[in-house]
């Protein structure tokens, strides 16, 4: 009984559920954001340009209230993206103004070596793995069984699992 | 006044130097006694432990008598003392700034290497231990030498001119009882890493490269990751109580190099179980020690140094190539021993296949490895780019948050999966009976969460995937409970899974509170609520305050008609800068987070504030209360196997196995 309850049919019945709820969830998400989201989100993305460590989403300052507004006057227009309208508060302030760095030239590194990782990391997981089953396919000669007969023959010893 | 003066600068001169002097001495001693096999030098080693230690003690003692006594005559205490900094605070200011920051570090490291000492002196003949003795020492007197040389702890200020000088410590450091306790804590764990570093360069040096050195090290490596653990969840509390931007946590460099360690080191407690289990991946674990405590190292030297800016970075351009030597030194002796011990290093065996528990190990490094690089490049690339192009950039929270989510969430789904693993190998059958239950955990934390209302793809998975890897840690631990009684609970595999209940707890309550936290702005006047989120607040009054060091306004914020909550700003008169303090409604659902915007009339009538609605966010405390937890009973000795022979994973009970 309890075999059947954990069957395939029950894990595919599983999986429509969990599918079936994150559409609905994510699909709730899809609504455009407000006018004060956008702002939210962008100052957010900006670092205060006269303090350490805040962005101007946090920061309390005039130059970060400054920008603020700005934020709002483009947001307001309607016709300009996100990431416009950050590149123009970064040609005013300069890059170091942008806590997201830019995607092209040097700093496009910090994206790429991060992917080129995890790359780098699985491939060499993977490689290690594919060793691993060669040694474990290798097949016994008689010298190796000979190391066995004579391992059991006088293994009474508990540290058997000290390689 | 000058005749204690110059006293307390004497004898804290004098404890480092006998410190400094006992330490090399304890080490050289040590090398020596191996070397020649002197028996009698031999015994004589412990007392250099306890000079140290009596050094460190002494100095921190003398520093903090300084701070007690407000003797400016010493440049610490005209840095970070003032006449009116309260009592607590004034104790706390020893480590408020660099120098008396590095002398905490001294005295945690001198209690270590003291109690190691204490705990092995009848096996100081035994090379292992000598030579992890030789590394502690060592390691304490470069401490040592760094106090009392390059940094000058106690060193003499010039005559205090009190009108700039003498300020006490930063406004932020004097306002919550949290200070007491986040930088011992997390020193404790910081520093705690040095003891396995230590054993794992003698398991190299003495060639026994097996698993005995890792028995031995064991619990240091649990708590002091367990202390890092706690310290770093303090931080983020202090944070969230302190700074009133309604955040715990904000990727600053330092916050990164308090992180770095505590990644690598979750790491090598997962890896270390594959070598003590099957004696593979030697190198691998000794590298995840090495590259702990180095970082713990680099971390300083990057945030100390004064090479990168941070809200809590303290400055000072000495040290900096010190700390940066004795990284280099620690990577190249490492990897120079490595290499040296190759052959030994070996390990026979194979991992069989990637479907099991091994393999589940192998994958959370690879993951937590990647985190600790993507981490460390995010905090170094601005000086990167700075020192390629002179050029400033900037690698903020945004970017942090991005890659850290995808990996988070790859976390949660590992944590889910790798508790029914057994070692070697399983079978799709036996994952599709041990997981169906957990799956249906997960199916119903994404069920309750879309029934509440949560939107957007990434919580929704952490939410879900957080209920599957809760189901599957209370499987294990049921099962567990159920055949061993209490002892279910204790022993490094079931502590374990209480310490997975509170990563997946904070997990949630991460997720829950970045998502859906509710931020507005209102300009509150007397009599007139306000409602948001389904919350009223009103203003009772402003109220100003005045003390010895500072001014303020404090506003009465009466909240759904109850209590009243009292956000306000500070002004210390000493730096004249408007510090904001929140006010939190602490609740199981949502915390109310109020703070008063440093617009505000001292004797106006309006109170701009800001109100966050952060859902979920005490479960991160909680959480990290059950991770402390979790490691303490998984530091208890487990349920012994009687004979290597035993099978490796017990066999499931599939009739009566139904959770």
């Amino acid at each position: 009984m309890k075999r059947a309850v954990k069957s395939w049919p029950s894990w595919v019945l599983l999986v429509m559920v969990v599918a079936g709820l994150l559409a609905v969830g994510a699909a709730r998400d899809a609504a455009p954001r407000s006018p004060k989201e956008r702002v939210e989100d962008i100052s957010k993305r900006l670092a205060c340009p006269i303090c350490e460590g805040e962005s101007v989403f946090e920061s309390r300052n005039a130059d970060s209230d400054a920008i603020r507004v700005e934020i709002a006057r483009q947001v307001d227009l309607g016709t300009v993206s996100d990431d416009q309208i950050i590149n123009f508060i970064a040609q005013r302030f300069g890059s170091k103004v942008l806590l997201v760095p830019r995607a092209t030239g040097i700093d496009a590194l910090v994206w790429a070596l991060p992917a080129a990782a995890l790359v780098c990391a699985v491939v060499g997981l993977g490689v290690a793995f594919h060793r691993w089953k060669l040694a474990a396919d290798t097949i016994p000669d008689d010298a190796d069984r000979a190391l066995v007969a004579d391992a059991l023959a006088a293994d009474a010893s508990p540290d058997a699992d000290e390689p | 006044m000058l005749a204690t003066a110059s006293l307390n600068g004497i004898v804290g001169h004098a404890a480092l130097i006998i410190g400094l002097a006992a330490s090399v001495f304890g080490a050289l001693g040590l090398v020596i006694a191996n070397v020649t096999g002197d028996g009698r030098l031999l015994r004589t080693i412990s007392n250099y432990a306890w000079m140290a230690l009596g050094g460190a003690v002494v100095a921190v003692a003398v520093m903090e008598r300084a701070l007690i006594t407000r003797d400016f005559s010493l440049a610490y205490i005209q840095q970070v003392g003032s006449r009116d900094t309260p009592a607590l605070f004034n104790v706390t200011a020893l480590w408020s700034a660099l120098e008396g920051s590095i002398l905490l570090w001294l005295l945690i490291l001198a209690i270590y290497t003291a109690v190691i000492m204490k705990r092995n002196r009848q096996r100081l003949d035994d090379p292992l231990v000598a030579w992890a003795l030789v590394v502690m020492f060592t390691v304490t007197a470069f401490f040592f030498f760094l106090s009392f040389g390059p940094i000058d702890a106690f060193k003499n200020g010039p005559v205090p001119d009190f009108t700039r000088c003498c300020l006490g410590p930063n406004p932020l450091l004097q306002n919550h009882i949290l200070v007491l306790f986040h930088p011992p804590i997390l020193y404790l764990g910081y520093v705690g890493f040095t003891v396995p570093f230590a054993f794992a360069i003698a398991a190299l040096i003495t060639g026994r490269v097996g698993e005995g050195w890792l028995v031995a090290t064991r619990r240091w490596a649990l708590y002091a990751w367990g202390f890092l653990t706690v310290g770093i969840l303090l931080g983020g509390w202090w944070s969230y109580e302190v700074l009133g931007w309604g955040g715990v946590w904000g990727w600053d460099p330092v916050e990164n190099a308090s992180f770095l360690p505590w990644l690598t080191g979750t790491a090598y407690l997962h890896s270390v179980l594959v070598q003590e289990r099957r004696g593979m991946l030697r190198v691998w674990n000794i590298s995840l020690l090495v590259a702990t405590f180095s970082l713990t190292i680099l971390g300083t030297f990057i945030t100390r140094s004064g090479v990168l800016a941070s809200v809590h970075a303290f400055s000072n351009g000495t040290i900096g190539p010190y700390l940066l030597g004795f990284f280099g030194v620690i990577v190249a002796v490492s990897l120079g021993l490595i290499a040296w011990r190759g052959d030994r290093l070996r390990s026979p065996g194979a991992i069989d296949s990637p479907i099991s528990r091994e393999g589940a190990f192998l994958a959370n490094n690879v993951i937590f490895t990647v985190f600790a690089f993507i981490v460390l490049l995010g905090t170094v690339f601005p000086l990167i780019v700075e020192a390629l192009q002179n050029r400033q950039i900037a690698v903020g929270p945004p970017f942090f948050d991005r890659l850290s989510m995808p990996i988070g969430i790859t976390l949660l789904f590992l944590m889910a999966i790798a508790p029914v693993l057994p070692w070697r190998k399983a079978s799709t059958e036996l994952l599709r009976d041990r997981l169906f239950w957990p799956a249906w955990c997960g199916a119903g934390a994404l069920a309750i969460s879309v029934f509440v209302g949560a939107d957007g793809l990434a919580p929704l998975l952490a939410f879900m995937l957080g209920g599957f890897a809760g189901g599957a840690a209370t499987r294990q631990l049921l099962l567990a409970l159920r055949r061993q009684g209490w002892r279910g609970l204790v022993g490094r595999a079931n502590g374990g899974m209480v310490v997975h209940l509170g990563v997946i707890i904070v997990a949630v309550a991460l997720a829950a509170s970045n998502s859906y936290t509710r931020v507005a702005e209102f300009t509150l006047q007397q009599g007139k609520p306000v409602s948001y989120q389904g919350h009223t607040f009103e203003l009772v009054k402003l109220q100003q305050f005045a003390d010895a060091r500072s001014t303020g306004v404090k506003a009465l914020i009466r909240v759904d008609g109850g209590k009243s909550y009292a956000p306000a700003i500070t002004t210390f008169t000493n730096f004249g800068t408007k510090i904001p303090t929140p006010s939190v409604r602490n609740g199981l659902l949502n915390d109310l987070y109020l703070t008063l915007e440093p617009s505000v009339r001292f004797d106006g009538t309006e109170a701009p504030v800001k109100i966050y609605v952060k859902p979920l966010i005490v479960w991160l405390w909680i959480g990290g209360m059950l991770m402390a937890a979790g490691t303490v009973l998984a530091g208890f000795p487990g349920r012994r196997r009687r004979v290597p022979t035993d099978p490796v994973s017990a066999p499931i009970e599939l009739e009566s196995a139904g959770v």
